[in-house]
């Protein structure tokens, strides 16, 4: 649908509020960020040093930042992967025509309305190690109690369980949206033809949710890098020993308690550029076996 | 018609004058002290400002120091910095490099206030004092010292002497599981706090050019034998079942392993008394507290001031800042002394103060409040023990409290303190560069 204007400034006009707020809080912040990792700087800018490409020399020779880089591919993958298989399966489940429908839905949602902070202290509440829900019933049940904050695996399996479920709501909302837009004649088509259930997902059903399933590789991406921070920050605060320090988390750490603004503006800079070359992997492999098209 | 006019002219101006002349100076006041404290602060502030016509200071809850010390930076970036500040200990060094803050003693000289220095105690004003000159007000200062359950350690038939020793807490601690009266021996938060007062127990220097006082550090002493020391028996209780995780720096959930008597020893900061006295009551038990453990074979030399301080901010009007000193002044009168220590358990500062209390014999029915005044006031005066000077105490905390982490999971502890230094070391130069020390 194209609109046709009688000149050009009228467009131009009503385009700039928009244009103003990206570039106040979007565009100039990034270009400070650019600018700000050549300088070692303290208090947020009171103190500078030029230091040339010196934060980024340091960063990839630093063991603690690449297991950093690692932890966060894992932790990405873990909360896509996941994240996508189990909200798929429950929107094929909702879509069902049963009672309360409409109630399950809503329910299922709830979780994505959720701040971070206290998502994040919902999970805390039920897997602390001294005083949570889980382990009180486990230990009066099974008669264990695990360390779910103190042990590496543990945490990271908590802070990806968390992630995961917090943004279910958002995958389901979408795919409930995209299942509904499956024609009914297409699946009545290939039943007659003799296709069992599972041909007919996999066949039909699947790539016609392909468009949906690649924008919420692309969002859930997107959000395992930058959006956990919160659940992070509540649960494990990095820790143990740095099991679940991604790398969002590492450069609030270096800005906000460590006072080094230069150091984390050159990992703002690292992880935005990692993002735009997945992001953008993403769209030359898996973007090409999209099917586009009713 | 004209008549009316000018009365009413004449009115406005009157009213006017009026309203100019009842405008009170405001100053803001940020601090990190949240829920009872946060109340408590309030009582004083608004007793403050009853007794101050004319002024009118707003105090508000910016969060953990931490935070507190970000939003000022912020604050300062901005132009719009609170008159007076409530800061931790450890950002000393940070806020004299920021170049925003009035010194304290600038601000008594050139306004004229009154505070008698000679009464208060000389360790609280030691740490603040920068090359001779008081730097800021100290206000909420504290030491950590050992608390323990009377009742626990009866039922396991072990009794804790005033100053134990590093065997005595294994000893008890083995008493109390066994008995069967515990989960644990004890537990602290695990926060570097506690390494850095345990190294001026033991009488050393955390950072070298003299604990950062005589210049910008570039050395952290993690592989001097104190801290060998000190970290090994960390090692030993968490391995031997004796002492409890609390979790990274969680002042709350260490607080409540002992008041739920989980387990039966706990050091924290003296700032608890109160907290921990109410629950002991609620509980059914008997708190008592005692000096912070050494190590056979070691000389005890005392601990480092805790806590935070207040600061005034520099570049606001005469009036702003004569208002800020006297609400700091306040704040530090013998009376609010005593409000705040015996509200919390932050030792009184003034030396007044301590001898009302010892004469009305307060002490002798609370003598917990006692411990800690008397565990400084056998401190010796040394460099180890006025407290280490440094901007980056944010990272050598991250890192030391890294170091313990991986300790626990099972490294060497040379291993760990040497990773720790070698990240430390390389903070304190890049922050020297960057002040241009």
């Amino acid at each position: 649908m194209e609109s046709k204007f009688p000149s050009r400034r009228l467009p131009l006009l009503i385009l700039l509020p928009t244009l103003f707020v990206c570039g106040m809080f979007l565009y100039y912040p990034l270009a400070q960020s650019f600018s700000w990792s050549l300088l070692r700087a303290a208090f947020m800018g009171l103190r500078t040093l030029y230091v040339g490409t010196q934060n980024y020399v340091r960063l990839f020779t630093s063991s603690a930042y690449l297991h950093s880089m690692w932890i966060s591919i894992v932790f990405a993958a873990g909360v896509v992967l996941l994240g996508l298989s189990i909200s798929l399966g429950i929107a094929l489940v909702a879509n069902r025509k049963v009672r309360g429908a409409r109630i399950y839905r809503t329910a299922l949602i709830w979780p994505y309305a959720l701040s971070p902070a206290v998502a994040g202290t919902i999970w805390l509440f039920l897997f602390n190690p001294t005083a949570g829900v889980v382990n009180f019933v486990l230990e009066r049940t099974v008669g264990i109690s695990p360390d779910w904050v103190t042990s590496r695996n543990l945490a990271i399996l908590l802070v990806v369980t968390a992630a995961v479920w917090k943004n279910l709501g958002y995958n389901i909302v979408f795919f409930l949206a995209g299942l509904q837009n499956v024609p009914g004649q297409v699946i009545e088509a290939a039943r007659i033809d003799g296709a069992s259930a599972w041909r007919c997902f996999w066949k039909v059903t699947l790539p016609l949710l392909s468009p949906t399933a690649f924008f919420l590789l692309i969002m859930n991406m997107i959000y395992a890098f930058f959006g956990v921070f919160g659940l992070v920050d509540v649960l494990t605060k990095g820790g143990p020993a740095n099991a679940t320090n991604i790398l969002i988390y590492n450069l609030y750490r270096d800005a906000f308690q460590h006072n080094k603004w230069g150091m984390a503006s050159a990992q703002s800079v690292i992880l935005f550029v990692m993002v735009v070359g997945f992001t953008l992997l993403q769209f030359r492999t898996t973007g090409r076996k999209v099917h586009y098209g009713g | 018609m004209k008549r009316v006019l000018v009365i009413v002219m004449l009115g406005l101006l009157v009213f006017s004058g009026l309203v100019l002349a009842q405008e009170k100076t405001k100053v803001v006041f940020w601090h990190a002290m949240s829920g009872t404290r946060e109340a408590l602060i309030q009582r004083m502030v608004d007793n403050f400002n009853l007794t101050h016509p004319g002024i009118e200071v707003v105090a508000e809850y910016k969060g953990s120091y931490r935070d507190t010390l970000n939003a000022a930076q912020a604050a300062a970036v901005a132009g719009n910095a609170p008159n007076v500040l409530h800061s931790f200990e450890v950002g000393t060094q940070q806020l004299l490099d920021m170049g925003i803050f009035a010194l304290a003693q600038d601000v008594i000289d050139q306004y004229g206030v009154v505070i008698p220095w000679q009464d208060y105690l000389e360790p609280a004003l030691n740490y603040y004092k920068i090359g001779g000159v008081q730097a800021s007000f100290p206000w909420n200062s504290s030491n950590s010292i050992l608390y323990y359950n009377k009742t626990l350690l009866d039922k396991a038939g072990v009794t804790m002497p005033r100053e134990p020793t590093f065997e005595d807490i294994v000893a008890i601690s083995r008493a109390v599981i066994n008995a069967g009266v515990a989960e644990g021996g004890i537990t602290w938060p695990m926060h570097s706090w506690f390494f850095e007062q345990w190294m001026a127990e033991l009488g050393a220097n955390l950072l070298n050019n003299d604990n950062g006082r005589s210049g910008y550090a570039t050395e952290i002493n993690l592989l001097d034998p104190a801290a060998v020391t000190i970290m090994n028996w960390w090692k030993q209780l968490y391995d031997e079942g004796l002492w409890i995780n609390p979790g990274r720096e969680s002042w709350s959930q260490a607080r409540q392993n002992f008041t739920t008597q989980r387990v039966a020893m706990m050091i924290s900061s003296t700032s608890d008394v109160n907290l921990t006295q109410n629950a002991a009551f609620d509980g059914g038990w008997e708190v008592g507290t005692a000096f912070m453990p050494v190590p056979l074979g070691f000389d005890r030399h005392g601990v480092v001031i805790g806590g935070g301080s207040l600061w005034l901010t520099k570049g606001h009007s005469d009036a702003e800042m004569k208002a800020a000193a006297e609400f700091v002044v306040y704040m530090s009168q013998v009376a609010q002394d005593i409000t705040w220590h015996q509200s919390t358990g932050y030792f009184a500062l003034r030396k007044t103060s301590l001898q009302a209390l010892d004469l009305e014999g307060w002490y002798k029915l609370h003598p917990n409040y006692k411990t800690a005044s008397d565990q400084l006031a056998e401190s010796q005066i040394s460099t180890a023990t006025q407290g280490a000077l440094s901007g980056v105490f944010p990272d050598i905390r991250t890192y030391i409290e890294d170091a313990a982490e991986e300790v626990y999971g099972g490294a060497s502890v040379t291993d760990a303190l040497t990773k720790a230094k070698g990240l430390i070391d390389q903070a304190l130069v890049d922050y020297k560069e960057l002040m241009g020390g």
